[in-house]
């Protein structure tokens, strides 16, 4: 499970047939401190994120191709959660 | 997933029957400078990959695709793909917050 910051949504119409009707959004990782980490990803997003939300990603398909009710779907990372606060203390 | 530039083709004579149906594609993937608009020349650092492809999408298209495992996770039998094409994308929306 990774940290990462939404910073946008894209539309396709020609895709999987797992993924219509799925919203699917751009994440920026983050590292526990917060700062921008590698590239962005796409991640399905059942629970209607909004932009510059942090969100908690899930990067396991078997999850995400029970979410999509399809065993073949090639779909991989899922929002499982929306962050309210994290705590790093000093020093960890 | 990941979002990839459609940059060339790859066409083989002899293949694995596994792989019949599908096309391969020579995909770049973005970085973050090409979700925020930026033009594909020159190419975006990081390598190209090959992604089967049995939408449909050519040279120029922007798409998503799935790299490891779930690559596979479309086909009847266990077939050797490390990337699956899932998606034409039609449009990005991407506005990162200002710093």
């Amino acid at each position: 499970m990774i940290t990462a910051r939404v910073d946008g949504v894209i539309v396709s119409t020609v895709c999987h047939p797992s993924m219509v009707g799925h919203r699917m959004i751009i994440c920026q990782p983050l590292d526990p401190e917060g700062r921008e980490e590698g590239e962005p990803i796409l991640a399905l997003d059942p629970y209607a994120a909004g932009q510059h939300q942090r969100v908690l990603i899930s990067t396991d398909g078997s999850h995400t191709r029970e979410h999509v009710k399809d065993s073949k779907s090639p779909l991989r990372n899922i929002i499982l959660g929306i962050i309210d606060d994290d705590d790093l203390e000093a020093g960890h | 997933m990941r979002l990839g530039y459609v940059i060339g083709r790859v066409t083989l004579s002899q293949q694995d029957p596994a792989l019949k149906g599908g096309r391969f594609l020579l995909v770049q993937p973005f970085s973050r400078a090409q979700f925020a608009g930026a033009a594909m020349t020159p190419l975006a650092k990081g390598n190209s990959l090959v992604v089967y492809d049995n939408l449909g999408a050519g040279v120029g298209h922007i798409i998503g695709f799935t790299e490891g495992a779930e690559a596979t996770a479309p086909f009847a039998q266990p077939t050797p793909v490390d990337a699956y094409n899932t998606a034409m994308v039609d449009e990005i929306f991407f506005k990162p917050p200002s710093a």
